[in-house]
């Protein structure tokens, strides 16, 4: 599966942008206004892909 | 040696690695060509000489380079007339030892080694995209290697320095410093190429000494003169009466007349604007990591900075040693440097080689990873995360457990972290210590603490950081040191959740700093499940924390703490209840289905 467009949220500040995600290649997150990594991809964004 | 070649794979680990080497078909035979140079002279096909910047042409058989090693020509197939048909053959018809052979082939060699060192150097920068600088619109603008072909008494101008317009010799020439390096803008790359600053004064002191009277100008933002007898050159090259200026150009532009080249540039000594009419210029292009790096960094499983450069496994205690076992580095592709330092490190790199080699056995550390084979359901998923490639799964038919190559596990931990059957051991972090820890940590004032898993090598040494810089931050964290985070199981998270913790952090190595190649990547998909997990629970998400804190981010681990001392207070009791009651059911509801399960077995 290729990189695609994603929605990404910062769990502590709440700020929602979009990046690009490959579930192959899993790069660093930052969220560009807290500059947190707790960047969650939103649950619809990953079904399917738990354990 | 074999020059000429390339390595397609490398496989194994310390002590065991199989190399195959492609040796490239030179369509010369080494052995027997002298080098007498009759073949090129009859060759009809003339291209731009790579080595010499294109600054002259080579022909189709040639010799690379004049040190080259076999001295021996090659036929570029590319370039040459003669092959499949044959439609020129001069170089064959003239050789006297009949060296030339139009059907060579490449040929596969497979070599058994004991240790692998990378020295596999780096690539200069292309400096077109700072367009102000005219590279490609100004004939007399060239770069710093462009620089070193003309002044080379090898070189095309058998080191009569020319500028390209009219192949006059320029009497007032300037060099700008820094072009790709310590750049902030996108263009470029943010660090310091290391060798740039002494190139030019060398360069400027080849030119007073070939030409003396030249006018050389250096435009710098600092020059770093640092190693021995740097001070002394720089010192040299002034009292020559090169002028250093401190500020980069802007904007360059040429006299349609005289193709001179104005330069507009900021003194930031003075403070004023001035401009500068140069016959010549030549960018001091900074270093790159080799454009094929990533090939190399994949054959021996090696981890890179965010520079792109080769990690070594620790910047002071093993500055030659690569994360794997086995692989050593030296020279550029680990980081810029010069030759003494290249020669240095490499030297350093063949002593370190040669301790292993010669004591014909190694001694690993006791943090690996073992398996318990009456739990493993042969799912394979431990092969996939290793990132060093220790575990060899068979088929999952074959059912058999998979193999850990001890020589060759680094410990990250990863592998037991993503068995779902805990199969796998880590030993000296087994899930048995880490719960124990979880559990002292949560034994008293459980709503009180932030229970943090740190990474050994980063996020731990970050506390420490902020610890030994005297940085204030609230005594709410309790760390629970792994090796990497990736050993961080979802079931210690759970566990903590489920004995009261109003929140957990995990904490690791930045990407390009993780010491265990790729296994924080493991971190993070496992993090995108856990709070999926939580989320379906009814538990907030964001009681959950992931923060990659490199070892010199104490500043970060302390802003971290303060803005976590909130969240925690944040948390109430009746939040704290519901989750460990919703957790404890998740738990008795997974029971239930396992002995379904193995009833229906």
């Amino acid at each position: 599966m290729a990189a695609k467009e994603t929605k990404f949220k910062c769990l502590n500040c709440g700020h929602e942008y979009n990046g690009m995600y490959d579930p192959k290649n899993v790069t660093e997150r930052t969220c560009p206004h807290c500059r947190s990594n707790s960047v969650r991809r939103p649950q619809d964004a990953s079904a399917g892909e738990e354990k | 040696m074999m020059t000429y070649s390339e390595v397609e794979s490398i496989a194994g680990f310390v002590g065991n690695f199989h190399a195959t080497i492609r040796k490239k078909a030179r369509y010369v035979n080494p052995k027997e060509c002298t080098a007498c140079a009759e073949c090129t002279k009859v060759c009809p096909v003339a291209v731009p000489d790579e080595y010499q910047q294109g600054f002259s042409s080579r022909k189709a058989i040639y010799m690379p380079f004049p040190q080259a090693v076999p001295s021996s020509y090659v036929i570029n197939m590319d370039n040459c007339l003669g092959n499949n048909p044959l439609a020129c053959g001069k170089c064959a018809d003239v050789c006297e030892k009949h060296c030339i052979n139009y059907d060579d082939q490449d040929e596969l060699v497979n070599i058994e080694a004991g240790i692998v060192i990378a020295a596999t150097g780096m690539d200069v920068y292309d400096p077109t995209e700072y367009d102000e600088y005219g590279y490609t619109r100004f004939d007399n603008v060239i770069t710093s290697m462009e620089f070193e072909r003309l002044i080379c008494a090898g070189g095309p101008t058998a080191g009569h320095f020319i500028r390209p317009s009219d192949r006059s010799t320029p009497k007032t020439i300037g060099f700008i410093q820094c072009v790709g390096s310590r750049s902030r803008d996108g263009r470029g790359n943010p660090y310091c190429s290391n060798i740039c600053c002494m190139n030019t004064i060398k360069d400027t002191l080849l030119l007073c000494d070939h030409y003396p009277g030249i006018e050389a100008s250096v435009f710098y933002m600092d020059m770093r003169a640092f190693g021995k007898g740097f001070e002394d050159l720089y010192m040299r090259s002034k009292e020559e009466g090169v002028k250093y200026i401190r500020g980069i150009p802007g904007e360059i532009v040429e006299d349609p007349t005289t193709r001179n080249l104005i330069l507009t540039v900021e003194n930031t000594t003075t403070g004023k604007r001035e401009e500068h009419e140069l016959e010549m210029l030549v960018l001091a292009q900074g270093v790159i990591p080799r454009r094929d790096s990533d090939q190399v960094r994949k054959l021996l499983t090696l981890s890179t900075t965010s520079d792109g450069f080769v990690m070594e496994s620790h910047p002071k205690l093993k500055p030659v040693d690569a994360p794997t076992k086995g692989v050593f580095i030296a020279g550029c592709v680990e980081s810029p440097k010069d030759v003494k330092d290249s020669v240095t490190q490499a030297g350093a790199a063949a002593a370190r080689a040669s301790i292993l080699l010669n004591a014909g056995k190694t001694k690993i550390e006791a943090i690996t990873s073992g398996i318990n084979a009456e739990r493993c359901n042969f799912c394979g998923i431990c092969a996939q995360v290793c990132p060093y490639h220790a575990i060899i799964a068979p088929d999952r038919k074959a059912k058999r457990a998979p193999v850990i190559i001890q020589a060759a596990c680094a410990g990250c931990g990863a592998c037991a972290a993503e068995c779902a059957q805990d199969a796998i051991i880590m030993r000296h972090f087994r899930d048995e210590q880490i719960m124990a820890q979880i559990e002292a940590i949560l034994e008293r004032d459980p709503h009180k603490h932030l229970v943090t898993f740190a990474c050994n090598w980063c996020s731990y040494a970050g506390g420490d950081n902020a610890g030994t810089a005297r940085l204030q931050y609230p005594p709410i964290c309790r760390l629970i040191r792994t090796m990497c985070s990736g050993r961080v199981d979802e079931k210690f998270v759970i566990h903590a959740f489920r004995l009261g913790a109003p929140m957990v952090l995990v904490s690791g190595c930045h990407f390009s700093d993780c010491h265990y190649i790729s296994a924080v990547q493991w971190t993070q998909k496992r993090m995108d499940r856990l709070w999926n997990k939580l989320e379906k629970l009814g538990i907030r998400p964001d009681r959950l924390r992931l923060e990659w804190i490199s070892a010199a981010e104490g500043q970060k681990f302390a802003r971290v703490m303060r803005e976590l001392e909130s969240a925690v207070k944040a948390v109430t009791t009746e939040e704290i209840e519901f989750t460990m009651k919703a957790l404890a059911e998740e738990e008795i509801r997974r029971e239930e289905k396992l002995a379904k399960r193995t009833v229906g077995v």
